[in-house]
């Protein structure tokens, strides 16, 4: 039997928003329980590994050669007939940086939440929430495949893109098929892949998502592929794009898989409440993943030292309300809201150009001395060469 | 369940990578990954597909 257990502030899932959480709620002084339905934290890894790296000073995280395997000068997109437009580092805003060890980083970060006083949990899913007068006051889990109950004021679901935590707890989090992008990547040895960018090929090679290539050391890189479902029309349709894109790539194709890793990515727009009694989402739970480029590590360490920090007031407080949690879906939203809404715009819109206005824009775009990349140096340069397809644009901007 | 379709979702790792795409998009939060075990609910099920669609390797089956 295993026993029941209580805590102040319980964190489903160790991810690195979940690990964030735990962390900061520890270091204000929380009871923490983390737990995770797998065995190994970090492990299988699922994800392209391409990270920025302006926002690891803000949450706490020293940057260390144990999870980052290549530092990278900048980002090259490649347009439907490949035309190429590099955006360095100073142009991508920081946007680009490294490429890592998805599964050490995410030890290294479930480490940092030990260290600082929060309890861990493996082989232990949640299977459901308790409520007791419309709060959520708790789980349900399994340990070892044994029922027992875990008992907190605040719980936290950190439980990834297959989240099901926070519907359990009656927020909607299910995504349209255009929000969502399915995706697929192998690990490839022996290819000619660039150690100094992360390259993205975009348009009808990937509809409504992109073709990426994270380098991971001379030779070796991440070669993977998201479609947006609203566009998928039968089955294992991400993994027939990208073998289809690799069987074109010579430098690529004549690599050898080392791993295949899948996975669903939401691309959506912010959710609308992140709160209830009791519970609080944080992550790619929350759908908090960039809808441009995918990416979902740093907004869920960002939001998840807003998270920890609220937690454990909360806790501390005996006030484990949705108004309270207000601090916590206020907090987040003024740091990460504007420009996930932005970027779900710029997807919007990139999703439904033609390959050939992609193609203009990215020709428009080259050679131009562009001292930042804004939405209106980008504009300008397209006016200028191709004035009839800035029509386009307009409604965007 | 009369007329209703019959889903196979093949998570014996053949095609399955256990990745939860299918656990995250379906609608109705009926389909469950335990590590290398993925199992939906029969009696919620309303076989609209769109696990289908999302998982990337084709491991789901409806006829």
């Amino acid at each position: 039997m295993v026993q029941d257990l209580k805590t102040d502030v319980l964190v489903i899932g160790a991810g690195p928003a979940g690990s964030m959480t735990a962390k900061w709620a520890a270091k204000a002084g929380a009871r923490v329980l983390m737990i995770e339905k797998r065995q190994e934290i970090g492990s299988p890894v699922r994800c392209g590994e391409g990270m920025s790296k302006d926002w690891l000073n803000e949450v706490g995280i020293a940057p260390s050669t144990r999870w980052i395997n290549v530092e990278v000068e900048g980002a090259r997109i490649f347009s439907p007939s490949e035309k190429v437009l590099e955006i360095n580092e100073r142009h991508a805003g920081n946007e680009v940086g490294y490429v890592v060890e998805r599964d050490a980083f995410d030890k290294q970060l479930a480490i940092d939440a030990g260290n600082a006083g929060a309890e861990i949990l493996l082989k232990t899913a949640a299977t459901g929430v308790i409520k007791e007068g419309g709060k959520v006051v708790g789980v349900r889990a399994k340990q070892f495949g044994e029922p027992f109950e875990i008992r907190a004021p605040v719980t936290i679901g950190a439980d990834g893109f297959e989240s099901q935590v926070g519907r359990w707890a009656g927020i909607p989090t299910n995504l349209a098929l255009r929000d969502m992008d399915s995706c697929l990547q192998y690990r490839m040895t022996n290819v000619d892949c660039d150690v100094r960018y992360c390259d993205f090929y975009l348009g009808k090679v990937a509809p409504g998502g992109y073709v990426w290539i994270f380098p991971k050391a001379d030779g070796l890189a991440n070669v993977g592929i998201g479609v947006q479902l609203s566009q998928i029309k039968g089955m294992a349709e991400a993994r027939q794009y990208l073998d289809a894109w690799i069987a074109k790539h010579p430098a690529y194709s004549k690599g050898k898989k080392i791993d295949v890793v899948g996975g669903g990515v939401s691309i959506s727009p912010p959710l609308k409440q992140t709160v209830t009694d009791g519970l609080m989402l944080v992550g790619d739970a929350a759908r908090m993943i960039d809808p441009l480029t995918g990416g979902g590590i740093a907004n869920g360490c960002i939001a998840g030292k807003i998270c920890g920090d609220v937690a454990a007031r909360a806790a501390a407080a005996g006030t484990p309300s949705k108004e309270f949690f207000q601090q916590y879906e206020k907090g987040w939203r003024v740091r990460l809201e504007e420009k996930l809404y932005r970027n779900w715009l710029a997807k919007e819109k990139l999703c439904s150009l033609s390959d050939e206005t992609f193609d203009k824009v990215v020709d428009a775009l080259q050679g131009v001395k562009l001292e930042k990349l804004t939405v209106h140096n980008i504009l300008k340069a397209v006016r200028d060469k191709y004035p009839e397809i800035t029509k386009e644009f307009e409604a965007f901007i | 369940m009369p007329n209703k379709k019959s889903l196979h979702i093949e998570s014996s790792g053949q095609l399955c990578v256990y990745c939860g795409a299918c656990v995250g998009v379906c609608p109705l939060n009926c389909i469950y990954l335990d590590e290398t075990r993925i199992t939906f609910d029969e009696r919620i099920c309303t076989r609209c597909e769109i696990c289908v669609k999302a998982c990337p390797v084709g491991a789901i089956e409806i006829g």
